[in-house]
Formats: C-alpha cells, sequence, structure tokens
C-alpha cells in the first residue's frame, strides 16, 4: 500500500494528538499511594515567623510534644516528655524530671536548657499564659516558676496555643527564645520535610520517634494540604485528591461542615467522630435588661428544644440537656444536671414582663452557627420573644461583643481536652473581659477554686459546684456539645483519637 | 505631548491622595480598636488593656489621625507599607511572594478571555439578531449574572469529582490553572464579549460603512479593515482597565480554587485584621488602575492617528 503525504500528515497528526492526550491525562494521575497519606487542612501550617504562635493543630500533635499532657478521662495531667514532677511553694513551683535519651528530629537530646528554650519564647514575648520564669536545675531538671498557686498553671504548659518542646535550631538566631522560627523541628512522631507557605507541608516519620516507642511506621509521607473554602474541601475529598479531612477546631472555625458528614458517609466515606469537652452555648448580656433577671434566662432555657438544635447537624452532636459540658467532664454525671425543655413555663414567664426586642448576635464566618441562631430565634418567638438576629461580620460581631450591644450571643465554651482547663479560665474567671461568659459572685468563686485545686478529689467536688452554681443562675443557655471529626477515604486504616486529636502514626492508606 | 503627559501626571497626584486616604482610613472605618487588632492578629490571643496600651504607643495610634496619616502616606510612596501584623514580614514582602502566582493567573485568563471575547463579540455583530447572536448574548447575560464562586464549585463537581480530570484545587501548574481560569473568564470574557459587540455594532451603522458596502467592498474587508480597526479604540481601553483586575481582581475565584494569589491573601487580611496588608492592597490597586488610565490615554495617539495630544 503506497503511503500518500495526506495519509503521512493525517496519521502522523493523529499519533501526535494521542502522544499529547496520554501525556496530558498522565499528568492528572492521582498522586496518592499506599506510602503516602494526604490531608486537607483549612489553614496554613505557620510553620515559619513567630515560633510562639503555632496553634495549628498538625504541627501541635504531628511534629511536637509537650512536656505532660491533659487526659480528660481520669482528670490527670499525665507524663510526656516529662517523667515526673514535683509542686513546691504551694503550688507555684513546679519542678520537672525529664525523660533521658529523647531525640529531636535533628538528633540533639532534649534536656533541661532546650525544656528552657522553648518557654522562654513566652517569657520574652510576656506572653499572656507564659510562666513566670523558668530554671535548669540540671540536665534532665527543669522548674517552672508562676505567679499564682494555681493547677491551672500544669493546663498552660500542656496547651499554649500549641506551643511544644522544638529544639533551639528550629529559630534563627539557633536557640534565641526572640528568633525566627525558621525549620521547626519536635520530638513528634513526623518531621518537617517542606513547607510551601499557603500550599502544602510534606512531613516524614521522625525515626527517633519510632525508635523510641517500638513501632513501625505505616506511611512514608504525610502530605498537608492546604484548602481554605469548606466546600472545596470536601469535593476534594470526594475526587480523591485527598484522603482524609480534618478539622482545625481553634475557636469553633475551619472543620468539614457537620451537615456534610452524613452525606460523605452515605456515600462511602468513613467518618471518625470524638466527642470533647466544647460546648456551644447561648451567652447572655445578664449586665443589662431583660437578661440581668435570672427568671428571664430560665425562660430562654426552657425555650429551647435543644434535639432540634442537633437535628441541624444530623445527630453528630449532642444535644446539650445535661449540663454545660458533656458527661466526659470531670465531675459533669455527678452534678447531676438537667436542663427541660418547657416552652408553657417559659411563655409564662415572659408573659409578666415587658420585654422589647431581643438582639441575638451571631458571627457569620461559623455558618453552623448562623443555622443555630436561626431556629432559636423562632423558638423565642414560639414563647413569646421577639428577636431580631444580626448575621455579623467577625469584625462587627467582635465589636458589638466588646461594647455589649447585644442580649443574647452564640459562644462556645470548653475547647479539645488540652483547653479545657484554659477555657474555664478564659470563661468564667477575672479579670472582667468581653469575651467571658458569665461572672458573679458564687459562680466565679466556684470557678476559680476550681483551677486553683491540686487534689484531684477535692476539685472534682469543686468542679460539681461549679456546674450547680452556673446552673442555678441560669449563667449560660447551653445548646449542643460539639465533636472533632475526621472524614476519611474507606482505603485508609490506623487513624485513632489521643485525647481530642486523630493521630497518624498507625495510619496507612490501602492500595 | 510631554506637556499633556506632565498635565495628566499631575491630574492624578490629588485621585492617589484621596485613593491614600481612603486606604489609610479603612484601619479606622473598621468597627473596633485598632490596638486591639494588633494584639490579636500579632500574639493570637484576647487583649487585655495594659497589651493595648503598650501597642497604642508603640505603632503611634496615639497621635492625631492627622499626623498618622501622612506617617503612613511618607513610607507608603516609598513603597513601604510596614510590617504585616500576622505574617512577621514586611507588608512589600508579602505581597511580591503572591504577585507572581495572581499573575501568573490574571495574564491566563486575561489572554484567553481576550481572545474569545473578540472572536464571539465579532460574530455576535456581524449575525446581528440571528440565533448565533442570541446565544452569544445569553452567554454574555449568564456570565455577568453567575457568581464565580457557584460556577467554581460546579466545575469542580463535574471535572474533579465525577470525571477525575482536573484538580479541585492548588496551584502552580499547568492542571491547576485550567478550572480557575476557565471560572474567571467565563465572568470576565462575557463582559467583553458584550462590549465588542456594542463598539462593533455602533461602528457598522456609520456612515462610511454604508459607503463602502454601496461601493461593493467586499464584507469581510469592510468588517476587518474598516469598522474593527476604529471599534477597537474603546476596546482598547476597556480591556487595558481591567488589567487593574491583577491586585485584588480574582478573590472569590482564588478563594473557591486555593490559589495563594492576592486575592486569597486580601480575604485572609481581612479577616485576620491584617491592616497593613490591606491598606496596601487597596492602595495599590487604585494606583494602577489610574496609572493604567493614563497609559490608555497615552495610547490613543498610538492607535488612533486623529488623536494627537497637545497640537
Amino acid at each position: 500500500m503506497r503511503l500518500t503525504r495526506r495519509d503521512f500528515v493525517k496519521y502522523t497528526g493523529f499519533g501526535a494528538a494521542s502522544l499529547l492526550g496520554m501525556s496530558f491525562l498522565g499528568c492528572m494521575t492521582k498522586e496518592t499511594t499506599k506510602d503516602t497519606l494526604i490531608i486537607g487542612y483549612a489553614e496554613d501550617l505557620k510553620l515559619r515567623g513567630d515560633p510562639a504562635k503555632i496553634d495549628r493543630s498538625i504541627p501541635k500533635f504531628c511534629v511536637l510534644e509537650r512536656l505532660i499532657e491533659y487526659d480528660l478521662s481520669s482528670d490527670d495531667f499525665v507524663p510526656s516528655l516529662a517523667k515526673k514532677w514535683n509542686v513546691e511553694n504551694g503550688g507555684k513551683r513546679i519542678v520537672f524530671e525529664l525523660k533521658k535519651g529523647i531525640l529531636f528530629s535533628d538528633g540533639i537530646e532534649v534536656d533541661a536548657n532546650t525544656v528552657k528554650f522553648t518557654y522562654d519564647i513566652l517569657v520574652v514575648k510576656k506572653h499572656s499564659v507564659a510562666p513566670g520564669s523558668v530554671e535548669v536545675i540540671d540536665d534532665h531538671t527543669v522548674a517552672f516558676n508562676f505567679d499564682e498557686a494555681w493547677v491551672l498553671n500544669f493546663a498552660k504548659l500542656q496547651d499554649v496555643h500549641g506551643l511544644g518542646v522544638m529544639s533551639p535550631k528550629s529559630v534563627k538566631p539557633e536557640g534565641d527564645p526572640n528568633g525566627t522560627l525558621v525549620d521547626l523541628i519536635g520530638t513528634g512522631p513526623f518531621k518537617v520535610i517542606e513547607y510551601v507557605e499557603n500550599q502544602y507541608t510534606v512531613l516524614e516519620p521522625n525515626r527517633y520517634w519510632f525508635e523510641r516507642t517500638g513501632l513501625e511506621p505505616k506511611i512514608k509521607k504525610l502530605i498537608v494540604k492546604v484548602i481554605p473554602d469548606e466546600d472545596t474541601r470536601v469535593m476534594a475529598l470526594r475526587s480523591g485528591e485527598v484522603d482524609v479531612l480534618i478539622d482545625n477546631y481553634h475557636g469553633g472555625y475551619d472543620y468539614t461542615p457537620r451537615n456534610q458528614l452524613s452525606e460523605l458517609k452515605k456515600e462511602g466515606f468513613k467518618i471518625l467522630a470524638k466527642n470533647i469537652p466544647y460546648t456551644w452555648i447561648v451567652v447572655f448580656n445578664y449586665k443589662k435588661e431583660p437578661f440581668n433577671d435570672v427568671e428571664m434566662r430560665w425562660a430562654v432555657n426552657y425555650a429551647i428544644n435543644r434535639d432540634e438544635i442537633a437535628k441541624i447537624f444530623d445527630g453528630w452532636v449532642r444535644p446539650a440537656w445535661d449540663g454545660m459540658f458533656p458527661p466526659e467532664a470531670p465531675g459533669m454525671v455527678e452534678a447531676s444536671i438537667r436542663y427541660g425543655y418547657d416552652p408553657e413555663k417559659a411563655k409564662e414567664i415572659v408573659s409578666g414582663k415587658d420585654v422589647g426586642e431581643i438582639k441575638l448576635i451571631v458571627d457569620k464566618s461559623q455558618s453552623d452557627q448562623v443555622l443555630v441562631a436561626q431556629l432559636i430565634q423562632q423558638q423565642l418567638k414560639n414563647v413569646g420573644l421577639s428577636v431580631k438576629l444580626e448575621t455579623l461580620e467577625k469584625g462587627v460581631y467582635k465589636q458589638k461583643r466588646n461594647s455589649g450591644d447585644y442580649n443574647l450571643r452564640i459562644y462556645y465554651i470548653g475547647g479539645s481536652e488540652r483547653t479545657f482547663y484554659m477555657r474555664i479560665f478564659w470563661r468564667f474567671l477575672p479579670p472582667e473581659k468581653p469575651w467571658k461568659v458569665y461572672m458573679s459572685n458564687n459562680v466565679t468563686e466556684k470557678a476559680m477554686a476550681v483551677v486553683k485545686e491540686f487534689d484531684k478529689t477535692k476539685r472534682r467536688q469543686k468542679f460539681i459546684e461549679f456546674y450547680k452554681a452556673l446552673y442555678e443562675e441560669a449563667g449560660v443557655a447551653p445548646l449542643y456539645y460539639e465533636v472533632v471529626a475526621v472524614a476519611e477515604k474507606p482505603n485508609v486504616e490506623g487513624i485513632k483519637f489521643e485525647y481530642s486529636e486523630p493521630r497518624f502514626y498507625s495510619t496507612y492508606v490501602k492500595a | 505631548m510631554l506637556r499633556y503627559i506632565a498635565r495628566r501626571a499631575l491630574q492624578i497626584i490629588p485621585t492617589i491622595l484621596g485613593i491614600s486616604i481612603i486606604s489609610f482610613s479603612l484601619l479606622y472605618i473598621f468597627p473596633g480598636d485598632p490596638a486591639e487588632f494588633i494584639v490579636e492578629a500579632r500574639y493570637g490571643v484576647e487583649p487585655t488593656q495594659e497589651m493595648v496600651e503598650k501597642i497604642r504607643i508603640e505603632m503611634g495610634l496615639d497621635k492625631p489621625f492627622v499626623v498618622q496619616y501622612f506617617n503612613w502616606l511618607s513610607k507608603a510612596v516609598r513603597g513601604d507599607f510596614g510590617i504585616s501584623w500576622t505574617e512577621d514580614k514586611t507588608v512589600m514582602e508579602v505581597i511580591l511572594e503572591r504577585l507572581p502566582i495572581s499573575a501568573e493567573l490574571f495574564f491566563a485568563t486575561f489572554a484567553i478571555s481576550i481572545a474569545f471575547a473578540l472572536i464571539l463579540g465579532i460574530i455576535s455583530a456581524v449575525h446581528k439578531d440571528k440565533a448565533v447572536d442570541h446565544i452569544c448574548r445569553i452567554y454574555s447575560l449568564l456570565g455577568i449574572s453567575i457568581p464565580s464562586f457557584w460556577l467554581g464549585l460546579i466545575l469542580i463537581w463535574i471535572f474533579s469529582v465525577q470525571l477525575h480530570l482536573l484538580p479541585a484545587f492548588g496551584c502552580c501548574e499547568l492542571k491547576h490553572l485550567i478550572l480557575p481560569v476557565l471560572t474567571w473568564s467565563f465572568s470576565f470574557m462575557a463582559i467583553k464579549t458584550r462590549f465588542v459587540r456594542a463598539s462593533l455594532l455602533e461602528e457598522l451603522s456609520q456612515g462610511y460603512v454604508i459607503t463602502a458596502r454601496a461601493k461593493g467592498l467586499p464584507e469581510k474587508l469592510i468588517i476587518f479593515r474598516y469598522a474593527l480597526r476604529n471599534a477597537l479604540i474603546p476596546i482598547i481601553t476597556y480591556f487595558s482597565l481591567s488589567i487593574s483586575h491583577l491586585i485584588v481582581g480574582s478573590i472569590m475565584v482564588e478563594v473557591v480554587f486555593s490559589w495563594p494569589g492576592l486575592g486569597s491573601l486580601l480575604v485572609e487580611s481581612v479577616f485576620k485584621r491584617d491592616f497593613p496588608v490591606v491598606q496596601a492592597l487597596v492602595f495599590l490597586s487604585g494606583v494602577l488602575l489610574i496609572t493604567m488610565n493614563l497609559v490608555v490615554d497615552l495610547l490613543y495617539a498610538v492607535i488612533d492617528p486623529r488623536i494627537r495630544y497637545g497640537d
């Protein structure tokens, strides 16, 4: 057969087009292999700049470890890098003995000087949760001095906006607490290999951590990709570009929308949800009418059907009928608190009062809370309260909150396990601040007693008294108990929660 | 010509001053205390009164507004917008890091949009009131009406979730560019298509076109050599002005596709109350628009021989 010039052009053109097409499709091939786990995450990990600002959950639990951790189930502070400790000077001084032979991923051993370096980052910056001073006693003993004799000091050490013990080489100039973070080096299960700001971070197993724990890493790489938009994040999971979505639950932002979890589950994705001592509440402006009246605060509590609110999230959260924190919180079950739904009683209270229009404010960047606020508006209307709902930009919300220009607002108390104690401090204890949720002589005294008490048994009793005092004064209206959620592809195995955080050291992706 | 350039350059000074006042005032227009914003952005904690007072003095926020403004302006004109409150870098460093990423997205969109807007606009004008014109007009209407974030999500759903052909997010490879460019071009192109159509139709109704037709000149020659060349003057003006979109024109597209450019920087900075960055982006965006306006005015003389400045 004779090949004409026309045929030649036709066949070579077709061949070239096919090659081009194949190479195009080739570059679209998904990069997930069984050696790599790709996580979709809402925020950049902030691994450069100020080392005191590492507040993202991933570096917190993948790269760093702390001296101690907090176990909510037993209400104990438990050893991590510290082997044991002594409380001295009536509670104002805590002396930690460090475990020996623990290495940072750069091979440097953790000693008292490296611990001092880490916490001096907070001291020199006069961070609000910084200890007063840090002293090196010997190579493996370090002492922290605080201004107050509070058990809360332990909480400060295990959650200082995520700061964990880091190698002095993490900053430049090396070992300078005022230095700039250039390469986060911790003792945790993973080490940072590559960081491209606002795009992705690549981590690899830290062999020293695995040698120490006797475990074998099952993945070679952990890639964290930054996807700020929540809908895009969910689509990236659906398209297979990421294997896992995890929440960044600092302050109620940047998590997988709760009302998408059921849909994902139906589509075959696995959803892991861990209950945490984190409660969404209605905050009353108790400094002015009508909610300076305890009866009116009760009326709101009676009017809210918490089951309906939990339904918004397809049952992924629990309605907060049993007190300000979920039953896992210390002393919560023993406190035997029960908020009732009694719209008739609420109507009765409201009918006897001259209440004008009530202003309910909500931060519109928290899309879930806007839905909750709309439902509350309706529920309060049903008992005769006229509610003007203001869905506000975050800054405006804060300004109104700070100036007291509201009657009700949607907010949260508690947090992950490691923030549990700190949030009691941040929400209920003096000094008076706009972000405190309720303070009265009785409630504040009871809350103060909790954070001061070192003895666990006595502290539990004080917790109960605190919960009851808050309940009796209807200081807040709890709505629902939050969870931390992980949405993962069906072929991802081995993610487990430790405390409130998903851990990846045993994770693998089936081919 | 030189005198004209000098006069125009002088004329833009008050406009730039106006923009600078608006940009600087953002810090105060926004509800809340700027000193509190700085504490929150810098330390990530709720501010105490002591921290707020310390910052107020340190940042010169205790000085009168006018003094603060002139301090800011004197630095801004030299490209010094201060230090970002959240990034521990200068504002210019933060912007210059993101600029090439935004430029990649913008110029790809710009090139594609202009090419297709010209083609569709010409087709639409030439076939006025025929089926193809109606289709082009419906497309223009949709392009203007459909929000970018919605279209972006729909495209992700089709090409990433259903077809597994293109990535849903990320940057800076060719495959990452396709969906954001497609999304942005859809609206970017729609407005321009209408503009090309309107300009060309106006020229086609002019007396010289009727004369040319009466003389029996071929239609292609009339359209491309005469009508289109004249219609290009307003088109080039309009297209050139859209270069000012480079800085913050693609906010929604960048957010939806996790494209770490200047648009998403603006959104992040607003949310984090990083006002030096917001001020700089607003100011630079305004300055770019004015500069492009001036350049386009000057280009008139090059494009249209009838225009002679200073004659």
